[in-house]
């Protein structure tokens, strides 16, 4: 059992990250009924700026700030000036619009930074505690913590305030909130900006604990689309779980005889069971 | 009932006519696509054949994109990881039972229909999102098997690996063995796979794609059974794939375990809507587009990754503006300029595309 | 004829329909109701996108409620919508056709049979114009001879001349009324519009909150105390 220990932490520090980048998904779709096919490409940009920020000189926190900044500020512009472009179709083409931006962000990041890997070292990398064998950097600290405080400040944020309300209005009836006097494109923006949010961390995080690179961090979009699916696009708390039980489990199955090379098929493997267990056609039909 | 009238003169000669002109179009596809396989070779040097022949492979792939998502609305981002289905059943069977080649795609488009038919049948249940979703975890999925698997290149055993200098590439059909020749039978395939596809479109199944289009109720309401009408349009579409790969692994010889990602199904879809899903025009240039394109911005010393990014503006474009994509709107220009050169008025309606 | 036996329909605590029965023998027959009466339900029944709580349905004998809706319209029964389901895309001709084939195997006579329903309905001038290029009236027209093709039995119409002007509705009302001597099949008439139902249907049910309020001959049903109180509400 002991020899799981170090999987498991590392499963868990993955984990946290496709949580949290499934509660940006989910918290967008719910607001706006798009699925961001875009949400690893905007992370991963973010991270390039982080690094190119570090690699400045510039202390950490400006590289947060910068990353999270760049995600949120591309997410909001694809919001206020593409989306509503698409704003009459069916869910499934306002979210294939995204994939576009997916594409150009992704082939932007590989043209200016170059396409080959990177770490993108963070200064609290350098400390962390051991615990049984296993050593929790600050970074893997921090993510953990920062991933807990904005998934409850995001279930907060839909349960208590007036813009969670309105947000939750608008994922059950867009038409009909907007007859009823929400301004549909203001709740539309904060959604976006959420949502790059969510991005930006997510996005600097994996680039920290996998490894700096494009195409790789877009679509580790897809462990976190997984997580989301496990959510039926719609619970937070079970996007949460998901998230970590995938990433655990990608983790843990390099200890399964002959499966380590498959491992990273784990993710799409439980999103496929999900679908297959639970169809509830009325959410995304 | 008892014996109907036979139809009204008037009728019957316009019925005929309007199977005159939909017949026409199909020979004119035809006929581009013939002159295209002989003409090509002889234009073109060896650098720009392969690119050729790659391009042929991925607009019979494409084919099948197109017409999951303009006859039925289907987003499916897979497309790419059954064209590797397609080319690895293609080059197991040819390196290890010497299989003829044709043999070898028709089993390579049977093998990725079938795969795309089982792997997309939960999801076919659900519409939009989800099979986009789902097809999407299938291409991810699909990366890691191949990355792991490889393809065969002349080993033994169930993956057929070699090692070192054993390893051998596919042998192709005996009169296409040289790189033009093997142009002009991709180009024969293409024109083969285009020519299936449009039969479909233009009759039975084709008429019950577009109840369904028109959506659930319509089609419920006519008899269409919907769930066996995407089933066989998915299949179709795999089977295109299929045959893509079959024809992708004969030109390269072999196909690197590496090259098959999620990222290059999403481009494929992308480029198909780019290209345009109603037209088989909108077919080659996609295959152009994601072939040709990219060894021009080599040619010239232009990063490739800006093609990435023209292509993701053009999907957006597409989306937003450009429904009919690149073809619709070349086809649109020409059929005005030919109105305009003929003087004529536009009959509005008849349908002969 | 159609056998509604004891049929009920719920929707969570909402009766739509309550123990409906009733027998419709005539060639055209009407439905009308206030709004929310329950026939669109009723027709959602018919064609099978409406599962019922209980009771049973019977057609010239044979029960239909075990019948899936693609059985259902390859049996012999159609039905056209509120909204028009016309395809765009397709031509005249080929909408038609399209499900015509779906309800029999291809046989000879396949075009004289189209040829036919868009004679009677006087669509062949615009047999080979598309979907989106003929009129609203046209679009009714083809939503009727799509009912017509291919031996129907039973045509479920629901507000089939919503739209249309005047000289249009009397057109509608002649094809409607020639239905039973084109092809023996037994029409259902929902509207609004009690002209046409009093010039077509010669028995009339009337629903109110899903209960059978009234049914016989449509001039005595329409005179009824009950039906006026529920319509006008004195």
């Amino acid at each position: 059992m002991l020899e799981l220990l170090p999987f498991l932490i590392s499963g868990l520090g993955v984990g946290s990250v496709y949580a949290l980048s499934g509660v940006g998904l989910v918290v967008l779709y719910r607001a706006s009924g798009v699925l961001n096919f875009a949400f690893g490409a905007l992370g991963a940009l973010g991270a390039y700026v982080a690094w190119t920020v570090l690699d400045a000189g510039l202390p950490m926190w400006a590289a947060w700030l910068a990353s999270v900044a760049t995600a949120m500020g591309l997410s909001l512009l694809y919001g206020w000036f593409i989306a509503p472009l698409l704003a009459e179709r069916d869910s499934t083409i306002r979210s294939i619009g995204t994939l576009g931006l997916a594409l150009v962000l992704m082939g932007f990041t590989e043209w200016y930074w170059g396409s080959s890997p990177r770490r993108l070292i963070l200064p609290t990398d350098a400390i962390g505690i051991d615990l049984a064998d296993v050593r929790l950097t600050g970074t893997r600290i921090i993510s953990l913590v920062v991933a807990l405080a904005m998934m409850a400040a995001i279930a907060l944020l839909l349960a208590r305030t007036r813009i969670g309300l309105k947000m939750r209005a608008l994922a059950n009836d867009r038409g009909l909130s907007a007859v009823l006097g929400v301004y549909v494109l203001r709740v539309d923006t904060v959604a976006w900006l959420l949502s790059g949010a969510f991005a930006g961390v997510s996005g600097l995080l994996l680039a920290n604990i996998v490894r700096l690179q494009a195409t790789l961090l877009t679509f580790l979009v897809i462990p976190a689309f997984a997580a989301a699916i496990l959510g039926r696009l719609h619970s937070l708390p079970a996007t949460v779980v998901a998230g970590l039980v995938i990433g655990v489990l990608e983790a843990t199955a390099i200890l399964l005889p002959g499966f380590a090379p498959f491992r990273t098929a784990v993710p799409f493997l439980l999103a496929l069971l999900a679908i297959i267990l639970f169809p509830n056609t009325q959410r995304l039909a | 009932m008892t014996e109907l009238p036979p139809l009204k003169a008037d009728l019957a000669l316009r019925l005929r006519s309007v199977r005159r002109l939909r017949l026409r179009s199909l020979w004119q596809m035809l006929l581009v696509l013939f002159a295209l396989a002989l003409l090509l070779p002889l234009c073109a040097n060896g650098y720009w054949i392969k690119t050729l022949v790659s391009a042929a492979a991925i607009a019979t792939a494409v084919s099948g994109s197109a017409l999951l998502y303009g006859q039925l609305g289907l987003v499916s981002l897979c497309q790419y990881a059954l064209v590797g289905v397609g080319g690895w059943t293609a080059l197991r069977l040819s390196h290890g039972l010497h299989w003829p080649f044709e043999l070898c795609v028709l089993a390579a488009g049977i093998a990725a229909s079938a795969t795309g038919m089982i792997a997309g049948l939960p999801a076919l249940r659900m519409k939009g999102l989800y099979l986009a979703l789902v097809t999407l975890m299938m291409a991810g999925g699909y990366q890691v098997l191949i990355s792991a698997m490889g393809f065969p290149d002349g080993g033994e055993g169930w993956l057929g690996r070699a090692q070192g200098t054993d390893r051998v590439l596919m042998a192709r059909p005996a009169l296409a063995e040289s790189d033009g020749g093997y142009l002009t039978y991709a180009m024969l395939w293409l024109a083969a796979i285009l020519g299936l596809v449009e039969w479909h479109k233009r009759s039975k199944p084709g008429r019950a794609w577009a109840l369904i289009r028109r959506g659930e109720a319509a089609a419920n309401a006519a008899g269409v059974d919907v769930l066996r009408y995407q089933t066989w349009a998915f299949g179709l579409a795999g089977f295109c794939a299929g045959v893509g790969g079959a024809i992708l692994a004969g030109g390269v010889g072999q196909l690197d375990g590496r090259a098959f990602g999620a990222s290059e199904s999403v481009m494929l879809f992308a480029l198909s809507v780019v290209g345009g899903v109603y037209h088989w025009l909108g077919v080659l240039l996609a295959g152009l587009l994601l072939r040709a394109v990219p060894a021009l911005l080599t040619d010239y010393g232009v990063n490739g990754y800006l093609a990435t990014m023209f292509f993701g503006a053009s999907l957006v474009h597409a989306l937003t503006t450009a429904q009919r994509g690149i073809a619709g709107q070349w086809l649109d220009g020409i059929a005005a300029l030919s109105h305009r050169l003929r003087g004529s008025r536009v009959t509005p309606g008849v349908r002969h595309d | 004829m159609i056998d509604i036996q004891n049929v009920t329909v719920q929707f969570g605590g909402l009766k739509a329909i309550d123990s409906l029965s009733v027998q419709l023998t005539d060639p055209v027959c009407g439905l009308i109701g206030p709004n929310g009466a329950g026939k669109t339900t009723l027709v959602n029944v018919l064609s099978g996108f409406a599962r019922v709580r209980q009771g049973c349905v019977l057609i010239d004998g044979e029960s239909l409620l075990e019948k899936s809706p693609v059985q259902r319209v390859r049996w012999g029964l159609r039905r056209s919508f509120q909204t028009e389901q016309v395809v765009e895309d397709l031509t005249v001709w080929d909408n038609v056709l399209a499900l015509l084939e779906q309800v029999e195997p291809p046989r000879r006579q396949q075009a004289e049979k189209v040829g036919w329903v868009l004679e009677y309905t006087g669509l062949e001038a615009v047999a080979n114009a598309l979907g989106a290029h003929i009129n609203l009236f046209q679009r009714r027209k083809l939503e009727l001879a799509k009912a017509l093709v291919g031996a129907p039995r039973v045509l479920l119409l629901d507000e089939p001349g919503a739209g249309i002007n005047e000289q249009e509705a009397a057109e509608l009302r002649t094809l409607i009324l020639g239905v039973h001597t084109l092809c023996g099949a037994q029409v259902l008439l929902i509207d609004h519009d009690v002209e046409l139902i009093k010039s077509t249907c010669s028995q009339t049910l009337v629903l109110d909150f899903g209960r059978l309020l009234a049914v016989g001959p449509t001039l005595d049903v329409l005179n009824a105390p009950q039906v006026r109180s529920a319509y006008l509400g004195t």
